[in-house]
């Protein structure tokens, strides 16, 4: 069937036929201006295209928008340079199954390999050989361990999953590699050619050539065979498929090692011509995300001409910057291609999701906080360790407290607007930016005091989140996880990564310590008691308060009604409007309080880093603490605990180092291990996880001593009454609805 | 009998090429359950998601709700209005209790109402306790959609379009799929007491046994169009009606 363009569509239509129009008459008339970019633009528009293909493929299979593309394709081209280099195989960093014993022992028994030597330096037609093969054990590993056992479950549990294979094969990089970029001897002939009186290197046009043979090949692979048409066929419906005798699940599986391969390949052949560095492609895949979605990421022709043009449309406008100084430099260059996703998703999108668009999806219960008196109790004694630990313990403990209030705070803020309402959000970063950098501008710069500066930061994030949230009102899913991303992406580029009022200052931001009556609690300041070292526990009390007051003011909202409407939005959008909730209204105010926590959160890393730059609060920031949030349980102000208790440097860290393992290198590869396996068998995080242990626990403890079961009986392993009019297999989590004990 | 609390004038919807519902105008009068039939694919739930605000896009004609021209407002302002439904999937909202279901839809939410309800929680409304004791689901108020029965669920998703305080008129969207006969007859039964009690519906369904027992007034549509209206009585010896249904397990004689 042919679609037919909508309004909006045919707009942006006319108006791109128009720019192509008046861009074809500049290059007439100034050749060097509009035409020598397309040559250049060509170039790294290959290698968006040949990730955006990629991302189709994977797509196509599993209906997954692979967040971890990129970094598979760095992990393979590293294996690639080092085996051309020195002819050493990487091992995936596993721990030591000896380690305790060895540790305990004093002695080492064996020395665990970091990589298997195969000869001196390899050449290139092995080397790939066995580099593309590392690829394709990648991508059966990913359908079988990760997607298969995801295919029914709800979009966010698909989103996480591929950011913890980011997370994972990019520490995994760092690992075994270092963190510093890497050069490999050039597989394409580099001598430059001249084209219509421009030079250009001659691989850039090899590359160029290798992804539309590609491309083609794919187009006709889905097109005419028996297997692309079932492909497609099964990532629609499954069921159907089978029943017809296809096994979609053969096809998944092709296609993701296809997608891997690709993506391995297309890594291998573009390191030689531009180095490549831990997160290097996965930097680029934000710019293939917006081809595929060009694309609607299920036209490979179309995601590779946008990618193409993606490339072009960037070095044109370098070139029109430098030529017309009359632009202003704010970073539009840069931000432009996220804005044009962020408006093309919108456009598209549908203020509710239309009839049939609707799946089974079970986001991780959201336990309503009952007050009892274990419960004050049980409170009670949390805090008083958590003031020990931020005031009299040692300063690394105290530093640990600080980072994991912080982290709380920010998990809070994905509670609310991911955990209630359902939206997912890749911005919060960004949004803890703001607040940063504008808490540094009232405060330090201009010299407001803390009660005035504090407040307009947070409303600053809090502006910037509700412009950023309007999208999202036309956006769901997966869709919603690449507005925020390019909202993100935005923001920073237009504030962070220059000087101005949101942005750096000589290369850096600082923040003068906080000040309140004339006392000063920064984490370097004086304070009455401790053992003086930095940090002092000042900060670390304040951090708890305000800790503390999030919480509370949290797990209230969750009881009022408009905590329930939140969670009557996440359940069913259409039916939530039926029963009179005003959608988007509570889409932005979950946005708005989700921006509140966001942006005090990064006010107060402000305060406790006194001196920061861009790469705090940059895209991967983002990604990690929704990572944390998730880990810890998405949906809960427990789970937001938890998560600060492991945030990166947080208290959690600090303890495991000092008392277990110094886990510190591994701390991001770990958790991105864990991350996956908590998006694949247990959605419901850490948090949700101790509760049932506890329900059970307590179930046990009452059967025992018969004292009957301890809250209204069920017991987890109880399946739901499963009806007909909903998937059975609807991904066979959360079962029985065990309500929260005391935990 | 009564006047019309909703009415509509030349309703259609279009999907494209496909006109689903075709220039429909209909008249649900006040204290009566009025019954819309018709076979698979006639255009029942495109007309009540037209009538309910979801088709802003592809439909075009006119609602109107005591009088009131309705169309074109969104849901949750025809909620609000009184224009209330249910699904023919439930859709219940399973993530919160069945109280706190009835509660979603019982009041409307300014910023006003939720800042002082989040500053003093609790003040629950009366209306959810009336509307819980009228359906029966005292007894099952704090507990989840998905640990009841199908029959139960049912009534929560009425329950949950009766709870407005302002509702006017409800359009229940096929309740008896996936109802056996017993259970069917025993959700007809709660139905035609809820309208003696002097709410007004609109029942849509294909089952013509339960249409034919329960509603005061029926109109059959066939292809999107409006084909016949009647008492029962009349619809039972339709020409129309007996032709759209010929071979239906679902007549009864």
């Amino acid at each position: 069937m042919i679609a037919r363009l909508s309004p909006a569509e045919r707009v942006s239509a006319a108006a791109l036929g128009a720019v192509a129009l008046a861009w074809m008459i500049g290059a007439v008339l100034r050749r060097e201006l509009f035409f020598d970019p397309v040559l250049f633009g060509l170039g790294s528009g290959a290698i968006i295209a040949a990730l955006a293909i990629g991302l189709v493929v994977a797509f196509r299979a599993s209906g997954v928008i692979n967040f971890g593309h990129g970094a598979i394709a760095t992990y393979v081209t590293y294996v690639y340079v080092s085996l051309v280099g020195t002819g050493q195989y990487p091992v995936p960093p596993i721990p030591n199954p000896l380690a305790p014993i060895e540790g305990i022992a004093g002695i080492e028994i064996v020395d665990f390999p970091t990589f298997i030597s195969l000869g001196d330096s390899m050449g290139k037609a092995p080397a790939l050989a066995i580099a593309l093969a590392t690829a394709a054990v990648l991508g059966l590993v990913a359908h079988f361990a990760i997607f298969r056992p995801l295919r029914y479950a709800p979009v966010l549990a698909k989103v996480i999953a591929s950011v913890g294979i980011m997370l994972f094969l990019q520490a995994a990089v760092v690992l075994r590699f270092g963190a510093r970029a890497k050069a490999t001897e050039p597989i394409f002939p580099n001598d430059p050619v001249e084209i219509l009186g421009t030079r250009v290197g001659q691989d850039r046009l090899w590359v160029l050539g290798t992804v539309i043979v590609i491309t083609a090949g794919l187009w006709m692979l889905f097109r005419y065979t028996r297997f692309g048409i079932a492909t497609r066929a099964g990532a629609e419906n499954e069921r159907f498929t089978t029943l017809l005798g296809f096994n979609a699940d053969f096809g998944a599986g092709v296609s993701w090692v296809m997608a891997s391969v690709l993506a391995g390949l297309v890594g291998i052949l573009v390191a030689p011509i531009t180095g490549v560095t831990p997160n290097f492609f996965t930097v680029l895949l934000i710019s293939s995300l917006g081809a595929a979605l060009i694309g609607r990421m299920s036209s490979f022709v179309i995601a590779a001409a946008a990618g193409l043009m993606l490339g072009i449309v960037d070095q044109e406008l370098f070139r029109l910057e430098l030529e017309w100084d009359w632009i202003p430099d704010i970073g539009i260059r840069r931000a432009l291609p996220f804005v044009v996703i962020a408006l093309a998703m919108v456009a598209r999108g549908e203020s509710l999701p239309s009839r049939g668009a609707l799946t089974v999806e079970r986001l991780p219960e959201a336990y309503v906080p009952r007050i009892t008196r274990g419960r004050m109790v049980g409170y009670g004694a949390l805090l008083a360790v958590a003031f020990w630990l931020t005031v009299f313990a040692p300063f690394q403990y105290r530093a640990g407290m600080q980072n994991s209030m912080i982290g709380v705070i920010l998990a809070l803020s994905l509670v609310v607007v991911t955990g209630y309402v359902g939206q997912i959000s890749l911005m919060q970063m960004a949004l803890a930016g703001i607040g940063a950098f504008s808490v540094a501008s009232f405060g330090t710069q201009a010299g407001m005091p803390l009660p005035v500066a504090l407040p307009l930061a947070v409303a600053c994030g809090v502006g910037f989140g509700l412009i950023a949230a309007v999208p999202s009102l036309r956006t769901r899913g997966a869709s919603l996880a690449i507005v925020t991303l390019a909202s993100g992406l935005a923001m920073g580029e237009i504030f962070f990564s220059r000087p101005g009022w949101f942005g750096l200052d000589r290369g850096v931001k600082t923040t003068d310590p906080p000040e309140l009556f004339g006392v000063e609690f920064g984490p370097n300041s004086d304070f009455i008691f401790g053992d003086g070292k930095i940090p002092t526990g000042g900060y670390g009390l304040f951090l708890l308060v305000v800790g503390a007051l999030c919480c509370i003011s949290v797990m209230r909202l969750r009881r009022s009604r408009l905590g329930e409407q939140m969670l009557a939005v996440r359940a069913n959008e259409r039916a939530a409007a039926a029963a009179g909730v005003n959608v988007a209204a509570i889409k932005l105010s979950a946005f708005a309080i989700s921006s509140f926590f966001a942006g005090l959160g990064g006010a107060l890393i402000a305060f406790n880093l006194g001196t920061y730059g861009t790469d705090t609060f940059g895209i991967f920031a983002s990604l990690t603490v929704l990572a944390f949030a998730y880990l810890g349980g998405i949906s809960t102000v427990g789970g937001a605990i938890t998560a600060g208790t492991l945030f990166s440097e947080g208290i959690g860290i600090v303890v495991t180092n000092e008392w277990v393992i110094d886990v510190g290198p591994y701390t991001a590869y770990v958790a991105g291990f864990f991350l996956i396996g908590t998006a694949v068998y247990n959605n419901e995080g850490i948090d949700g996880f101790q509760r049932r242990q506890f329900h059970q626990l307590g179930g046990w403890l009452g059967r025992r001593f018969g004292r009957g079961p301890a809250v209204s009986g069920e017991s987890t392993d109880v399946e739901p009454p499963v009806t007909p009019d909903e998937p059975a297999a609807a991904s066979g989590v959360s079962g029985g609805g065990a309500e929260a004990g005391d935990g | 009998m009564g006047d019309p609390v909703l009415a509509t004038r030349s309703l259609s919807v279009r999907f494209g090429g496909l006109v689903a519902v075709d220039d429909v105008s209909l008249e649900c009068r006040r204290g009566r359950l009025t019954g819309l039939i018709g076979p698979n694919g006639a255009g029942k739930t495109t007309f009540i998601d037209a009538v309910t605000g979801f088709l802003p896009n592809n439909s075009k004609g006119s609602v109107l709700l005591e009088g009131e021209e309705v169309f074109g407002r969104s849901p949750h302002v025809l909620s609000h209005a009184g224009l209330t439904r249910t699904w023919q999937t439930l859709e219940l909202f399973d993530d919160i209790t069945v109280r706190s279901n009835l509660d979603v839809a019982s009041r409307r939410l300014t910023v006003g109402s939720a800042l002082l309800d989040y500053l003093r929680p609790r003040q629950r409304a009366a209306r959810v306790n009336e509307v819980l004791d009228l359906l029966n689901l005292g007894d099952i108020a704090e507990r989840q959609p998905r640990e009841l029965s199908q029959g139960q669920r049912k009534l929560v998703g009425v329950g949950r379009a009766l709870v407005a305080e302002s509702s006017k008129i409800l359009l229940l969207d096929e309740p008896a799929a996936g109802l056996d006969k017993a259970e069917t007859d025993w959700f007809g039964a709660q139905l035609r007491h809820l309208v003696d009690q002097g709410y007004t519906m609109v029942l849509v369904d294909h089952d013509m046994g339960l249409v034919l027992n329960v509603c005061d007034y029926i109109h059959m549509l066939v292809f999107g169009q409006l084909t016949a209206s009647g008492t029962p009585d009349d619809m039972r010896n339709d020409p129309e009606v007996i032709a759209a249904y010929l071979g239906h397990s679902g007549v009864e004689p």
